[in-house]
């Protein structure tokens, strides 16, 4: 496939709704990182970087 | 992850990507063997170049050990040459090229790569302190460091990119950065340990707080930025997951995993790719430069700043190189000695740490396409965990492990003079760094994915880094290394 190909292609292409899936995706990927980097910044706090 | 040359009509070989991870592997566990053989008394790598800061170019370059003096500096460069050339043609081989084109190519690579090294070590280029500018007799300098070599080897590349492109193409064999710095990380992994080994404390924390860079890149990056391209951008998923990807993981390697895990055609990772390595050599020139402006007094901040917001391996670890070498100027300038590759050493934990994980993220991008949105035939197998795992990182661990234990583990002579053998090591870690530095630029034709009409990619990736990447990366890097210095130089 030639790169004018995947360009037009793009130019053309109908947009893809999310699925269901895909937000649930994107939902718990930012819930658990946001959880998950709350956790480590109270263990940042209390395990301080030691010289 | 990483960088590699871009075109289209490239399958897409896992095969030769793997191979060459282990190719990286072999390469820098030998340079690190030769090394450490120096430890018994014989210096087996002595002659490898090293290049000073300099107003003479007579007195540019020497021999890393002085029983080599009688090399000379010429004699030293050829020796380098010409064991690079020897090892890594043999290795191109087992990868399937042509030795003798790449012979041919990497001559000329070499060439203006390390004249690029050398440029850049130009007095009044690199000179950073008060006293060294009277050492040289300078009223000024750009106080680059001598590591300002790497950005002129990538303006090198660049200006061959844009301007000369047959010679780019003629080129090619030998532009391979995706190689060169695994092999450079490979090589690191002693530095690192005979860094680490002084303040194991310090060490400890920074494993610690590479954890953060997993959950940011993987979780909070590549979710924001696959809704900015699905929502804001109307991109198809096929597009959506290696643009997503390419932008919050880890480049080149990132796109292409999570790409064939969802069963993209091979020529959209690839496009996406071709973008990641431009915009990580906008970022390199831009970066450490902010860095050193408004971070110098948070060096650590600085260096995982850098881990997070380059997305290729050779661009963000030869960046956490520049952004050192800036800050420690700007610092000893301001009267501070910071102990040299602490920054270093962050950004290359962060951006290792983000490496670790491309493999499960595509896995479990693969399971959920595979069973919930393409339903097929073709799941999504556990061991693609391990196809897809980049197999430098353990020739960095193992380079790691064996460095801490002869500095920790081992007699007191033997840790007296592994920092030595380290050094010996390092020579080449920074040959490598500037041949990816110069290959890099080469792979930048900017006009050519212009004239491509690649712009809406270019702008979800402009978007997403600069409206978002680059700023949540430096509070996430704020919030756990602000307060905290290198140790000063004894």
């Amino acid at each position: 496939m030639s790169q004018s190909d995947l360009r037009n292609e793009m130019d053309a292409a109908e947009v893809e709704p999310l699925l269901p899936i895909e937000k649930k995706l994107i939902g718990w990927s930012l819930g658990l990182g946001i959880g998950l980097l709350v956790v480590l910044i109270a263990v940042n706090h209390f395990v301080p970087i030691k010289l | 992850m990483s960088d590699i040359a871009i075109k289209v009509s490239q399958p897409v070989a896992l095969q030769a990507r793997l191979n060459e991870d282990w190719l990286a592997v072999v390469i820098g566990l030998l340079v690190f063997g030769l090394a450490l053989v120096s430890i018994s008394g014989t210096d087996l790598l002595g002659w490898a170049v090293t290049t000073s800061v300099y107003t003479d170019l007579s007195q540019a370059l020497s021999p890393f050990a002085k029983a080599y003096a009688w090399l000379g500096g010429g004699g030293a460069l050829l020796a380098t040459y010409a064991a690079l050339l020897v090892v890594l043609s043999a290795g191109v081989v087992t990868l399937g090229g042509d030795a003798r084109k790449f012979a041919l190519a990497f001559t000329a690579v070499f060439a203006i790569a390390y004249a690029s090294w050398i440029a850049g070590s130009y007095a009044y280029v690199a000179a950073v302190t008060p006293a060294e500018q009277q050492k040289f007799g300078l009223a000024w300098s750009l106080k680059l460091t001598n590591e300002g070599g790497f950005i002129v080897a990538l303006l090198s590349g660049l200006v061959i990119a844009n301007f000369f492109p047959r010679v780019a193409d003629w080129l090619k064999e030998a532009i391979r950065p995706e190689l060169y710095i695994k092999i450079a990380i490979v090589i690191l992994g002693a530095t690192v340990a005979v860094t680490a080994a002084g303040r194991l404390n310090l060490a400890s924390s920074l494993l610690l707080r590479g954890a953060a860079a997993i959950v940011e890149a993987y979780l909070i990056y590549w979710a924001v930025i696959y809704f900015i391209a699905r929502k804001w951008f109307g991109f198809s998923r096929e597009w959506s997951v290696p643009l997503a990807s390419g932008i919050s993981i880890c480049g080149v390697a990132a796109a292409i995993a999570t790409g064939g895990a969802i069963r993209a055609r091979p020529a959209v990772p690839i496009l996406v790719s071709s973008l990641v390595v431009v915009f990580a050599v906008v970022e390199v020139l831009i970066l450490p430069f902010l860095a050193q402006t408004f971070l110098w007094h948070e060096p650590l901040v600085a260096g995982a700043w850098i881990g997070l917001a380059i997305k290729t391996d050779g661009a963000a670890v030869a960046g956490g190189g520049i952004t050192e070498s800036l800050i420690m100027a700007k610092a000893a300038a301001e009267g501070v000695k910071y102990q040299p590759g602490w920054i270093l050493a962050t950004t290359t934990t962060v951006k290792i740490f983000i490496d670790i994980f491309i493999g499960i993220w595509a896995f479990i991008l693969g399971y959920i396409w595979t069973n919930h949105i393409d339903k097929g035939p073709d799941k999504a197998k556990p061991a693609e965990i391990w196809q897809r795992f980049p197999k430098f990182i353990l020739g960095f661990i193992l380079v790691f492990a064996i460095s801490l234990w002869l500095a920790l583990g081992s007699t007191p002579q033997i840790a007296k003079a592994l920092p030595a053998a380290a050094g010996e090591a390092n020579v080449f870690r920074v040959i490598f760094f500037v041949l990816t530095f110069f290959s890099i630029g080469v792979l930048s034709d900017f006009r050519k994915l212009w004239q491509q009409g690649f712009g809406k990619l270019a702008a979800v990736y402009f978007v997403s880094l600069f409206g978002f990447v680059i700023w949540v990366g430096l509070l996430i890097s704020w919030l756990f290394f602000s307060g905290f210095k290198p140790p000063l130089a004894s």
